[in-house]
């Protein structure tokens, strides 16, 4: 009983509780909670655990673990595959994409929201209603302008495409909307430009925002392929995700591509570990994202 | 000398007002150019592409809507469309319950909120395509996969998971769940926070029982953000690509060729561009066709 003493928000209350028949009820639910989590994190784990089997032991045993942790198996898929030069080329998309994703959204919607030019309202209302249109359809035509321009091949479109995401806009704004108007008159009283002030002034005060949106930024870049794919594909400089979805037409063995797959996960984990709070924060504020 | 002093300090406004937008203007232009050229200039240039005959990606004239009446006659278009509203249907079934429920769970938890809350939401740190190889082989047929070998400990047969046909969506949709259902319940658990507690309380004087706190005050309480992630939810399903592309391509015999992957295989496996964007035309205009009409309901329900 003693354990259950504490309740105090929910559907369930406390003096439900005193009740034999809830209490199962309650225990019951958190059984429910408990297999949903084993449930997200195990496929994972059996992949990590899976990627110390040789293919001769993947392939014919029935078994779920490994007979042995070797982790020279992991360096030598490394090492056979070139993950090193994939690991290199998705870091510098994501760090382009950050900036681009951080600096470009963020004018824009500095200026919607502080310096508020004429006609900047209807910018506004044209990127509320990008977001309502599916983005993948216009793919195909960027694909060809891409091509036209010759910047296949090259990272600069996948650093720039993101500095156009209608979400990050929307989240400055709000965020934007908010901050003390007067800290801001007071620096274009004192003759600060502009810029000066979205950098000086708005920037700093705005870091929890920017570490939202630079998450999730991150999380984007690093996870997504298509565009990639199109761009990058078959030319040295292709990025994690993209020697990925390679595997769906080459020779490898499925353990390979079983450490390819951990190789491609253990950097959002380590970014997930560290950042926990800020991300699970991050996402409950938006509503708006899926 | 009264008025000049007017008309000066009303060209100063002037002046002052044309610098004001044009400093606000040039801020702003980076990120509108951006725009243009990612988002709004492809969006134009799809509708027009649609309409016109190209050799390679060179467009050379006017056909009207032969591109659409060709997509529509090829044999792929009728799977692909009812596939489509098939992954709609079970990600309704599958995917949009489960987050809500999870969400109830978790938030009446006294202990391990936060474990819940963390483990659940790990999934959605997963990049998407490891996600789709993972279960690729977790959904193995024979032995050796990972769910048959699970499943042999209870003393049943192994199956063949996404090569049945029948099978192969809800699969694909499961996945999908996976991936995406903690980060969801995460914004429902912050709805739910905001339910104002006293209803409860007035609800348990009342006499009301667990169900009907649920259904009277949890529900309702939710209302407004199940709409809008459930019209959400059928714009991300509507555009389901690389899932089946990884998992199965399509198979088993079409079983789950979604409507953007006909556009992937027009436009980079066939390289006719203008099918491709007619494809990609239709399921915008569905789409919007489908939010409009959406919210004319949500209106007319409210009011």
């Amino acid at each position: 009983m003693s354990l259950l003493d504490k309740k105090v928000n929910g559907i369930i209350s406390q003096s439900d509780l005193k009740k034999p028949s809830v209490r199962i009820l309650y225990y019951g639910m958190f059984l429910v909670c408990l297999l949903i989590t084993i449930i997200s994190i195990a496929p994972p784990i059996w992949v990590f655990l899976s990627s110390f089997k040789d293919i001769k032991e993947f392939t014919r045993e029935t078994t779920l673990l490994p007979k042995k942790i070797d982790f020279g198996l992991l360096k030598k898929t490394w090492v056979d595959l070139g993950f090193y030069k994939y690991y290199l080329n998705s870091f510098y998309v994501v760090t382009g994409s950050v900036i681009c994703a951080i600096i470009f959204n963020g004018l824009l919607a500095y200026a919607i929201s502080i310096i508020k030019p004429k006609g900047s309202k209807a910018i506004y209302g044209m990127i509320l209603g990008s977001l309502m249109i599916p983005a993948t359809t216009s793919i195909v035509p960027l694909f060809m302008n891409l091509n036209k321009l010759h910047l296949t091949g090259t990272f600069y479109p996948l650093w720039f495409v993101i500095g156009a995401n209608a979400f990050f806009v929307v989240l400055y704004k709000e965020f934007f909307d908010t901050l003390p108007k007067s800290v801001i008159e007071a620096a274009r009283i004192d003759g600060c430009s502009d810029l000066q002030i979205f950098f000086k002034i708005v920037m700093p005060m705005s870091k929890p925002i920017t570490m939202v949106i630079a998450m999730y930024a991150v999380n984007m870049a690093w996870s997504d392929f298509l565009l990639p794919y199109l761009l990058l594909n078959n030319t040295g400089l292709e990025t994690v995700m993209v020697r990925l979805f390679q595997f769906r037409s080459s020779q490898a063995t499925d353990v390979e591509v079983l450490r390819a797959i951990i190789f491609a996960i253990i950097p959002p984990i380590i970014l997930f570990t560290a950042f926990q709070k800020q991300i699970i924060q991050g996402n409950s504020h938006s509503g708006v994202k899926e | 000398m009264l008025e000049g002093t007017k008309e000066m300090s009303q060209k100063y406004k002037i002046s002052k007002l044309i610098r004001n937008n044009l400093s606000g203007w040039l801020v702003m232009l980076p990120a509108i150019i951006l725009f243009t050229f990612f988002v709004w200039e492809p969006l134009l240039e799809s509708i027009r592409l649609s309409f016109y005959s190209a050799q390679g990606m060179r467009t050379v004239e006017f056909v009207g809507f032969k591109n659409y009446i060709d997509v529509f006659h090829h044999p792929d278009f009728f799977p692909a469309v009812r596939n489509t509203c098939l992954y709609a249907i079970w990600s309704l079934i599958i995917g949009f319950f489960i987050p809500i429920i999870m969400a109830i769970l978790i938030n009446e938890m006294i202990y391990a909120k936060g474990l819940f809350r963390v483990g659940t939401y790990f999934p959605n740190v997963v990049p998407g395509l490891a996600t789709v190889l993972m279960w690729g082989f977790i959904l193995k047929p024979g032995k050796t996969g990972v769910l048959n070998i699970i499943l042999g400990h209870f003393g049943m047969e192994p199956s063949i998971w996404l090569s049945d046909p029948k099978l192969t969506i809800p699969l694909i949709v499961l996945t999908m769940t996976w991936k995406g259902a903690g980060a969801t319940a995460l914004i429902y658990l912050a709805a739910l926070q905001g339910i104002n507690r006293e209803l409860y309380e007035a609800a348990i004087i009342d006499g009301a029982g667990i169900w009907s706190r649920i259904v009277n005050i949890t529900i309702p309480g939710l209302r407004k953000l199940i709409r809008t992630l459930l019209i959400l939810q059928v714009i991300s399903v509507f555009q389901i690509l690389y899932e089946p592309l990884v998992m199965t391509n399509g198979g088993p015999n079409n079983a789950s060729i979604s409507i953007m992957q006909l556009v992937f295989k027009y436009a980079f496996e066939k390289f006719d561009y203008p099918k491709a964007a007619a494809v990609s035309v239709m399921i915008s205009v569905s789409l919007v066709i489908l939010t409009v009409v959406y919210n004319k309901i949500n209106k007319s329900e409210d009011a």
